[in-house]
């Protein structure tokens, strides 16, 4: 990589879930906890703001929501303030733009931050929001939203390979476990063993409700830092190594086959290219379960086995403590929800604690160098890849 | 406006594909299409169905085409490349100057899924439906949409299905799949 040497040098996820608070309130409320989290953060350190928020229009009424979070969270950015928005992904994104802000000598300390609130008096506005992420004009008269879209993913998956409902309990199983280590995840001290999850409901066949990441109100916050500003926030930076972004469609009609994810391979090469790093090097990896399909289709783009064989990758917890590559020890998308805006930025926060070893034991990689992060984002049209080293100097 | 806002679309109409579309070889200049003042009855941000008429989209010769039956999409004749969905401009050579085609009535199921929970505003009443995505015959498309004619759980990947246009309801129309007989 050129350029300025960036680390993520801390950070922090608040409670998510269904939360009694309003939009701004959890602004404010992650502002409040980053200053707590982040010792020695000032208010004039930071000289920019990125807001990772998919849809604030549809779930708040709100535009122009940079300088609202920039006031919520006492900060008075004076370089560079902007929303960044890319559905799904868009808490990644935040984190990207800060980090090329970073590197080109814009900015030296920066914020970016993700914040989401799903959850509203009536679901089916919320529902319409996530509609509005596709071909609207199209594939919205029809009903397309997330769940159909990726049960026919798994539809397909099953169809050309085999793949079971059991194999995709077994991620849901692994991600709901993980979070139960999670105070801040949306089913923390919630149990669902595999057997429960195969007997909840259909939402879109074959998928059930725990193969469905939530609706979920949430934020989460990291500080990025420019190598000369690194050491005066941490000791555990997690430098930026590698980033990789691939839009690949965007009408349903042109997604191709739906089981090969050619954006996810393209991202996932350039982002270890950068790295100079094989998948082999990494030791943990925060990927977009936003169904369980998804996690056993990221197995295979990964590279962590063939095609078609992420559902036995799955079953036989290679993705698991002592497997081939921990996946999701935070709980990912389905154990701790998916405030759109705000997961990006949470999947950042676990990846800079494991690299602190500041996570419980029963999650935590032992001593890991290598990071990888991934956010598919809509109709998994356009995926996000960064690549972080912990420990090491810039 | 004469009409009275409709928070519920009425119950659709079926409208029967003319027997032989003519086929259309060079793309013509829109012909005595009535002005039509704006169609939407809903407030347009919360209202799926697009904007329809000639003075909305440049697009409209689509719908004009689907409301006597036909669906059709552009076709980049200088890069033989059918597009979907329709467009104004060919997204490899940028040309504008497209022709309309029409499409095969019929395809197959290449995956489908059924909504039993979780519907925008507006389709909560037709929770279950079904959709899928269509390989049309003879033609390297493949459409999303809904499909009717049988629960979701009679439907198999490969099964038969017709495009169906019908009217929304406000005097627009749009498309959706049905299990063919």
């Amino acid at each position: 990589m050129s350029g300025r040497a960036v680390a993520v040098v801390g950070g922090v996820t608040p409670r998510w879930g269904v939360r009694s608070a309003t939009w701004s309130e959890l602004a404010q409320e992650v502002g409040a906890a980053l200053f707590r989290a982040v010792p020695g953060l000032r208010s004039e350190d930071v000289d920019s703001l990125f807001v990772g928020a998919a849809e604030p229009e549809r779930f708040a009424f709100q535009s122009h929501v940079a300088p609202l979070v920039a006031e919520q969270m006492g900060l008075r950015p004076h370089r560079i303030v902007q929303r960044t928005e890319l559905a799904c992904a868009s808490g990644q994104s935040a984190i990207r733009s800060a980090y090329a802000a970073i590197a080109a000598g814009l900015s030296d300390v920066a914020v970016a931050v993700g914040v989401e609130k799903m959850n509203l008096p009536s679901m089916a506005e919320a529902n319409t929001a996530m509609a509005c992420v596709m071909d609207r004009p199209w594939d919205g008269p029809a009903g397309a939203t997330a769940p159909p879209f990726f049960a026919m993913v798994a539809q397909r998956h099953m169809l050309e390979y085999g793949t079971t409902e059991e194999q995709l309990a077994a991620v849901s199983e692994k991600n709901h476990r993980f979070a139960n280590t999670n105070p801040s995840a949306q089913f923390y001290e919630k149990s669902f063993p595999r057997d429960k999850l195969l007997r909840l409901p259909l939402i879109a066949p074959p998928l059930r409700l725990g193969d469905c990441a939530s609706m979920t109100d949430g934020a989460a916050a990291v500080v990025l830092a420019g190598e000369e500003h690194v050491r005066r926030f941490t000791d555990t930076p997690a430098w930026v190594r590698g980033s990789g972004q691939y839009s690949d469609f965007h009408n349903l009609a042109n997604a191709g086959s739906l089981t090969d994810w050619v954006g996810l391979k393209q991202a996932v090469r350039q982002a270890l290219g950068q790295a100079k790093i094989s998948i082999g090097d990494v030791d943990v990896a925060e990927v977009h379960d936003c169904f369980t399909i998804s996690e056993i289709i990221e197995y295979e783009s990964l590279g962590l086995c063939p095609a078609g064989e992420g559902g036995r990758f799955a079953a036989d917890g290679r993705g698991d403590v002592g497997g081939d590559l921990l996946v999701n020890p935070r709980g990912g998308l389905l154990g701790c929800g998916h405030p759109l805006g705000a997961t990006g930025i949470g999947q950042a926060v676990e990846v800079y604690q494991q690299f602190a070893g500041r996570v419980p034991p029963a999650r935590q990689s032992p001593d890991p160098e290598w990071a990888l992060v991934h956010n598919l984002s809509g109709s998994a049209n356009v995926h996000s890849v960064m690549v972080y080293q912990g420990g090491g100097a810039a | 406006m004469s009409e009275r806002p409709r928070r519920r679309r009425p119950q659709s109409r079926l409208i029967p594909p003319s027997p032989s579309p003519p086929p259309e070889a060079a793309p013509e200049p829109p012909k005595n299409i009535p002005e039509r003042k704006p169609t939407n009855s809903r407030p347009f941000l919360l209202d799926f169905f697009p904007l329809e008429s000639e003075k909305e989209t440049r697009l409209s010769r689509f719908y004009d085409r689907l409301r006597t039956g036909r669906l059709s999409t552009t076709r980049c004749p200088k890069d033989d490349l059918l597009h979907w969905p329709p467009r104004t401009a060919c997204p490899r050579c940028h040309t504008e100057e497209l022709e309309w085609v029409d499409l095969p009535e019929q395809g197959r199921l290449y995956a489908f899924s059924a909504v039993l929970a979780g519907a925008p505003l507006g389709m909560e009443s037709e929770v279950p439906f079904s959709v899928g995505l269509v390989d049309l015959d003879g033609v390297p498309l493949r459409l999303f949409g809904r499909i009717e004619g049988k629960p979701w759980t009679e439907l198999t990947i490969g099964l038969t299905v017709r495009v169906e246009p019908f009217e929304v309801g406000d005097g627009r129309v749009f498309y959706r799949f049905r299990v063919a007989d």
